[in-house]
């Protein structure tokens, strides 16, 4: 039994902020009921994938992002037009047996569609609403009505000033959106918060998650050496804080790499019998972090000289046979080859709702009497409509009919048709095997 | 065993954690103790390597003047331990244990914790596998997760996101936070605590489907380093502007034709109100025409003037604040973010507020603790704390 066994959330959702904390409580055991729009539908939905824009795929492109994989997972989706007045209603008949009401639409879009916390809780007296917009949820504030996504969200609060080298622009982190994940765990935080809190006292409450908050959160110590010293934290390439030398360095092949972080003297005296003795790991200038530190450039270009001439892999190992922390820069089939990625079963192959089986990431909290799963991959578009509005709305046949007729509600387009992706087969390279229903 | 507690009536205030797991959780159970839980630092008597991170106080050495110690530790107190005896009774009392020894090294600490205790040992690659007795890093946790190698320049080495924040460790901690609160859900139904198994890099896998593994798959096309601007379309990512970087994310439609309106009233451009371009891979094929188009409306133009016009225009763009232009930002202020506490050894320190709100009054943040504050206090009361722990575990109770 799942540790959220119990809980329903309804998600109102787009993109990766509040999907990544239904994705947590789903992981344990919530019901997660995703409810989506054929008119808006969510920008995952929109990516698509590359080999389905074809006519023959025309119907099921929707289904078929890979970020649905991810973020979808194991949830239910309903399919309903909120703007109709009675799909609003079918919506109230869900959340008043609902638990959780999670949504990181923009605070004036949530209000317009009649989904305030007042409007909530009139249904659900003890609903836990947890609204997660870019800048907070008081209308009185500047920054109300501007709009938000998670990849901007970093650079504003200056996550990317400090990514890349000093000597260099800033990089910024333009491959993930840090804030998005940040404020999607936090929100699983608060909303296990507010179990806690309502199972003992009954009341629900109201959770305000303001990205920009958020994520000033994650820089403390540098806001108050600021606030000491008008210091403002630079960039510092792959450097440690504390340990010298720290940093990437090239490997033999194209665009290989391996991490390296010597944390203290032991470990460099390691590395310099690793790499045989050479003249630099016997340099009494390198004996100590402190000099290694101030001596990190020319540390760089030596060690560099030696790791050029061998694999990520092998050096990886004979540095971390000797205690020192290392590891090569997998890519993406790096990670899926990773001897320790696939001992552990990271990565899980499902039955989904397009696809036969699909591939997604998975939980790294691992509770032995309560174990994480997610039963199958991302839902199609409106597949569970008509079965949670019966189960969980308790409408009849003749109301969900109406619903549909009227276009307020949809069910899924294509129902039948089960995909393969292009690359099913190639599964059992990486050991990932089995999965369909 | 509710510990005994002036301050704070969060929702975790029956719960005492014994934290000794340093950065790998400073960052989660400073939230758990916001959130009312008693956390407890076990430290040496010359104090926990945390006090050791620069930057410190101007004038303040260690152990009192780290500021990664005066903001990690908000709320926490400070116990010092002078032999393992001593440790095993503060786990004894304890509803959950954090630790981030190597794999095994804390069997016998374990041995002294009620069968009612959750125990969370955060280790660099996880306590099964090939690689579970491999050392880490903020940099070698997130190399083992395939986010290094998708951020930076792509001629130049990949490079750490945002590598002084150290922040590897702090999404290793949200979870192990949420380890904590999962468990004690479940001891509510089982009356047993458990061992959960935390592994960095499994932490940042988590945060990882988005630079790569599931995207490779689906068209096993390798993906170079993007430098500032992403690969998905355009404009997306940071562009130089007159006094530093505005970043722009156009995806949705009407954000779009937004966009190519103002370029078009800035430039005179009007090559890109083509419908065509609506579609975001049709702007991807054609990034270098709109990205100089897109400079050629940010380059005269200062980070707050684009950000001020772009949202009035409502498209999703913001400037690339500095901690001073954070500081002085008008929405913060009008926020009342900032919080403010008095610090004996420092003095007023300055720091991000709570990172959500909530209607009740949950939070609750006091200064971080000088060292062994509160060693008389937690430890006089922790034989009676041991006797209530065996107590609870003979009988198979929960609190």
């Amino acid at each position: 039994m799942r540790a959220l066994e119990g809980i329903r959330v309804v998600e109102l959702s787009i993109a990766i902020a509040a999907p990544t904390c239904g994705r947590n409580l789903a992981f344990h055991g919530a019901e997660v009921l995703k409810v989506e729009s054929r008119l808006y539908p969510d920008i995952l939905r929109l990516l698509g994938s590359g080999w389905a824009r074809t006519e023959a795929h025309a119907d099921t492109f929707i289904d078929t992002s890979p970020y649905l994989a991810e973020f979808a997972s194991g949830k239910l989706s309903v399919g309903l037009e909120l703007k109709q007045p009675a799909a609003l209603d079918a919506l109230k008949r869900l959340l008043s047996a609902s638990d959780v009401f999670l949504t990181n639409y923009s605070t004036p879009a949530v209000r317009a569609l009649g989904l305030a916390y007042e409007d909530v809780r009139a249904v659900r007296p003890d609903i836990i609403y947890a609204a997660m917009p870019g800048f907070g949820s008081d209308e009185a504030l500047p920054y109300y009505e501007y709009v938000a996504w998670g990849p901007n969200q970093g650079p504003l609060v200056g996550l990317d000033l400090l990514t890349g080298y000093p000597d260099q622009d800033p990089c910024g982190i333009a491959s993930i959106a840090v804030p998005d994940h940040m404020a999607g765990i936090h929100a699983t935080l608060a909303v296990l918060a507010a179990l806690e809190h309502r199972d003992a006292t009954g009341e629900g409450c109201c959770i305000d998650l303001s990205q920009f908050e958020l994520s000033i959160g994650l820089l403390g110590p540098f806001v108050m050496d600021h606030a000491l010293t008008g210091h403002d934290q630079g960039r510092t390439g792959n450097r440690d804080p504390l340990a010298a030398p720290s940093g990437v360095y090239p490997c033999r092949g194209a665009d290989r790499f391996v991490a390296i972080t010597v944390d203290d003297d032991d470990a460099w005296s390691a590395l310099g019998r690793v790499a045989g003795s050479p003249p630099w790991a016997v340099d009494p200038r390198f004996a100590t972090a402190a000099g290694r530190a101030r001596h990190h450039d020319e540390l760089d270009e030596l060690l560099a000289g030696w790791t050029a001439g061998h694999g990520a892999d092998e050096l990886a190992a004979w540095l971390q046979a000797t205690g020192v922390a290392a590891h090569p820069l997998s890519d993406p089939p790096g990670v899926l080859a990773d001897a320790q990625v696939r001992d552990r079963g990271w990565f899980q192959v499902r039955p989904a709702g397009r696809f036969a089986r699909d591939l997604s990431s998975g939980q790294p909290v691992h509770l032995p009497d309560a174990p994480a799963d997610l039963a199958r991959g991302a839902p199609t578009l409106g597949q569970h409509t008509v079965e949670v509005l019966g189960r969980v709305g308790g409408m009849g046949d003749t109301e969900v009919e109406r619903l549909l007729a009227s276009g307020a509600a949809f069910g899924p387009v294509a129902p039948d048709v089960v995909l393969r992706r292009p690359y099913d087969a190639y599964l059992e390279t990486f050991g990932l095997v089995g999965g369909e229903a | 065993m509710a510990p005994d507690r002036s301050a704070g009536a969060g929702p975790y205030a029956w719960v005492r954690i014994v934290d000794v797991a340093g950065l790998a959780s400073a960052y989660g159970t400073r939230l758990l103790a916001a959130l009312g839980a008693e956390v407890i630092v076990p430290e040496p008597p010359d104090g926990s390597p945390l006090r050791r991170l620069p930057p410190f106080a101007p004038g303040v050495d260690a152990p009192e003047g780290s500021l990664w110690w005066a903001y990690h530790s908000q709320g926490k107190r400070s116990v010092v331990v002078e032999d393992d005896a001593t440790l095993a009774g503060l786990v004894a009392g304890a509803d959950a244990v954090i630790e981030a020894g190597p794999p095994g090294t804390s069997e016998g600490l374990r041995a002294a914790a009620p069968p009612t205790t959750t125990w969370v040992s955060i280790t660099p690659f996880g306590l099964t596998g090939p690689k579970r007795d491999w050392r880490s890093s903020d940099l070698v946790a997130w190399a083992s997760s395939g986010v290094l190698h998708s951020v930076g320049f792509p001629d130049r080495p990949p490079v750490a996101p945002a590598g002084p924040v150290q922040l590897a460790h702090h999404l290793t901690a949200m979870y192990a936070a949420l380890s904590v609160q999962l468990a004690l859900r479940v001891r509510r139904r089982t009356g047993r605590g458990q061992h959960v198994d935390l592994s960095m890099q499994e932490a940042c896998l988590a945060l990882a489907p988005e630079t790569g593994v599931p995207l490779y798959l689906d068209d096993l096309v390798p993906r170079p380093r993007p430098g500032n601007r992403r690969t998905v379309t355009r404009p997306f990512g940071l562009y130089p502007c007159a006094d530093g970087y505005v970043s722009f994310l156009v995806l949705q439609p009407a954000h779009w034709r937004a966009m190519a309106a103002w370029i078009h009233e800035a430039t005179g451009d009007e090559g890109l109100l083509d419908e065509v371009f609506v579609d975001t891979a049709v702007r991807w094929e054609a990034a270098e025409y709109v990205d100089a188009m897109t400079e050629a409306l940010t380059a005269t133009r200062t980070k707050l003037e684009l950000f001020t016009e772009g949202q009035a225009r409502g498209i999703p763009c913001s400037p690339v604040n500095t901690i001073a232009d954070l500081r002085l930002d008008p929405h913060l202020e009008a926020a009342r973010f900032w919080r403010s506490e008095d610090h004996p050894a420092i003095g007023e320190l300055v720091s991000p507020g709570a990172p959500f709100r909530v209607g009740s009054s949950w939070w609750s943040w006091d200064r971080a603790p000088l060292l062994g504050e509160h060693t008389e206090a937690v430890l006089g009361a922790a034989a009676t704390a041991t006797a209530t722990a065996t107590a609870t575990a003979t009988v198979g109770g929960t609190p």
